[in-house]
């Protein structure tokens, strides 16, 4: 995956905890609770430093392998995950890639199954690498397609 | 009977003259035999149909019904003469919406696609391609049964919002759409007789009230009851009723309410699938397809298993959100044996008994185990639930390790499905153990899915397919019902 990826969980999680941080610091310096603030200022930095650690973590946690029936995916920090999905089982192939993920440069695959209580993604792909993914998965689960 | 033209495409008069002794002149009184007036009913796989009538001034009467009830207490200090000033306006008005939509909510067969029209001011028109139906439901509720009418709900697979109901229809209408609809779902003429049924199962009316009965939670429930209802009388104390309540909604529910929906259950095979027909106050016919069923679990309380009864549980895509709790349960009650009869049935060429089983070393009665057929997993020390996936109905395959599991080296293993009551997972297994488990499921789901190309039209299918391969599916579910009975 994309180092980027890091990068965006990282903004995702790091921007809103220093914005909320420094604004309720601030907010608690003016009412005269000089301790609070620091408490505060101090819990977002700590937030914002082990998202930024665990997200590195997690970019290199992130994983697929294109097998010649099936999809496989591997993720996670804390919970590890491994799923295997059949291109045959494969209802729905899009990219998707909000406003930072495009100024980022990457997409995110995400791969729709009958089943709806699996999270069947791949985060973090090259913007033309994703669109290639896609292709494929989208041409293969048609020549293996079974219906439901 | 000879080629006939459609009715109403020759002028009557002519008729005669070509039949019959034309030598006779016709009496003086003569009339043309009384044909019967050819109903567009007879043959539903033409012309556009919509609900009866009746359904305009039904929806009428619940309305003002219901705007009598919840604004008349509050308009009655108006005086007399604005109430009925009030239900009049909500009487036309309601007639004004009912009238319309009813007339231009039509549907009909079109090849084989349904097409439903809907809507008043935002006109819809829905088409569905039948071979696609994932079950297909006759419902009567008890309102319907007095004025014979009937209810077709035709069950596609994107979930909650996606199924066709088609309300307030006359009984046989209903009937023959059903006959016809699943005929174009099996690749068939739409004209086409329904296909024969072999009786399965009848389940008698004292063994459902004894299983219903014969369970842990409902006899401390009913216990409960009696000391409560007992402590009330004898001390005078109306505080019970606080506490009874509660136990009454809940026996309510969990007992009276599948006592109620499936007294006369009976349940059937035919070539279109598994037929069942139960309900006292609210008649259900289901259809549910060959191939259409995507995991099935056998549940046994804990009492249920000294009686040797068991429920059988069922996956189907169309069954989402609220209907799938009254319709996924394929067999309420029925001997364990007949259960695994059935799920035989539901997936043929396979015998889910005899998968050999894995038990986990360390959490005792939790089993599992994959052949090239089925997935099988069996957990609970009291309620013991017997999950089956057939491998080439597997939507995705997980391996999950969380942190506390992580430490001790154990892994669960998901099979998903299409959502309904069946998760099939195997908890806590070591970790090679779950990959090796996942590998087969692999292999073997690669293998099954092969031949096994879609389901939707299965009877020209299986007749494409030849001779060899239909054979044993058709002694197979010819020859076992009569097995059992």
């Amino acid at each position: 995956m994309s180092p980027s990826l890091a990068w965006y969980r990282r903004l995702v999680l790091g921007v809103p905890s220093l914005i909320a941080g420094a604004g309720g610091g601030t907010l608690l310096f003016l009412w005269g609770h000089p301790v609070l603030a620091t408490a505060v200022v101090v819990a977002a930095l700590a937030v914002a430093v082990v998202g930024g650690v665990l997200a590195g973590r997690f970019q290199r946690t992130w994983g697929y392998a294109e097998a010649p029936e099936e999809l496989y995916l591997t993720y996670g920090v804390l919970v590890r995950q491994l799923l295997v999905v059949p291109y045959g089982r494969m209802q729905v192939v899009d990219v998707t890639a909000d406003l930072l993920e495009q100024a980022l440069g990457i997409a995110t695959v995400r791969v729709r199954t009958a089943a709806s209580t699996a999270d069947t993604r791949v985060v973090g792909l090259g913007l033309t690498e994703a669109v290639e993914l896609r292709d494929r998965l989208a041409s293969r689960s048609e020549s293996f397609s079974t219906g439901l | 009977m000879g080629p006939q033209a459609p009715p109403g495409s020759y002028p009557p008069p002519s008729a005669p003259f070509g039949q019959g002794p034309v030598l006779l002149p016709p009496n003086v009184g003569w009339r043309p035999p009384p044909v019967r007036r050819a109903r567009p009913e007879d043959d539903v796989t033409r012309g556009e149909f919509r609900s009866h009538w009746s359904i305009v001034p039904a929806q009428v009467v619940a309305v003002t019904l219901a705007f009598a009830a919840l604004i008349g207490p509050i308009l009655t200090t108006f005086g007399f003469a604005w109430v009925a000033m009030m239900t009049v306006a909500v009487v036309f008005g309601s007639l004004a919406h009912a009238l319309p939509s009813w007339w231009y909510g039509t549907f009909g067969l079109r090849e084989d696609h349904l097409v439903v029209h809907s809507g008043l001011a935002m006109r819809s028109s829905r088409e569905i391609p039948l071979s696609r139906l994932q079950a297909v439901d006759v419902v009567r509720p008890l309102l319907m049964q007095v004025f014979g009418m009937a209810e077709l709900r035709i069950e596609l697979a994107g979930g909650d919002h996606s199924a066709i109901r088609l309300r307030c229809l006359r009984r046989s209408l209903a009937e023959r759409l059903r006959t016809a609809v699943l005929a174009h779902a099996a690749g068939l003429p739409g004209r086409s007789p329904e296909a024969p049924e072999w009786p399965f199962y009848r389940l008698p009316f004292p063994l459902l009230l004894g299983a219903l009965t014969f369970r842990v939670p409902i006899l401390l429930s009913f216990v409960a009851l009696l000391m409560l209802l007992t402590a009330g009388i004898v001390f005078v104390e109306p505080g019970v009723a606080a506490a009874l309540i509660p136990l009454v909604l809940g026996l309510l529910r969990y007992y009276w309410g599948p006592l109620a929906r499936y007294t006369d259950y009976y349940a059937s095979l035919s070539s279109d699938g598994l037929r069942l027909r139960y309900g006292m106050f609210q008649r259900r016919m289901q259809t549910v397809p060959p191939g259409r069923v995507q995991a099935v679990r056998v549940v046994e309380p804990l009492l249920w298993r000294a009686l040797g009864v068991a429920r059988v549980e069922a996956n189907v895509a169309g069954y989402a959100g609220e209907r799938q709790g009254e319709s996924a349960t394929l067999l309420p009650v029925a001997p364990r044996r007949l259960a695994f009869t059935l799920v035989n049935e539901l997936f043929p060429d396979s015998d889910a008994a005899r998968v050999p089983l894995v038990p986990n070393r360390e959490r005792g009665g939790s089993l599992v185990g994959v052949d090239e057929h089925l997935f099988v997993s069996t957990r609970g020390a009291f309620c013991r639930i017997t999950e089956i996936v057939p491998v080439e109905r597997v939507q995705t395959l997980r391996i999950t390790a969380g942190p506390l599991e992580r430490l001790t080296g154990r892994v669960s293993v998901d099979v998903d499905t299409p959502p309904g009551p069946v998760r099939a997972h195997a908890a806590l297994r070591e970790a090679s153990e779950g990959r090796g488990l996942l590998d087969a499921l692999v292999a073997h789901g690669r293998r099954a899915r092969v031949p096994e190309a879609g389901t939707e039209r299965w009877a020209t299918r299986s007749t494409q397919a030849g001779p060899s391969d239909r054979a044993p599916d058709a002694s197979g579910t010819g020859e076992s019902p009569g097995s059992h009975l």
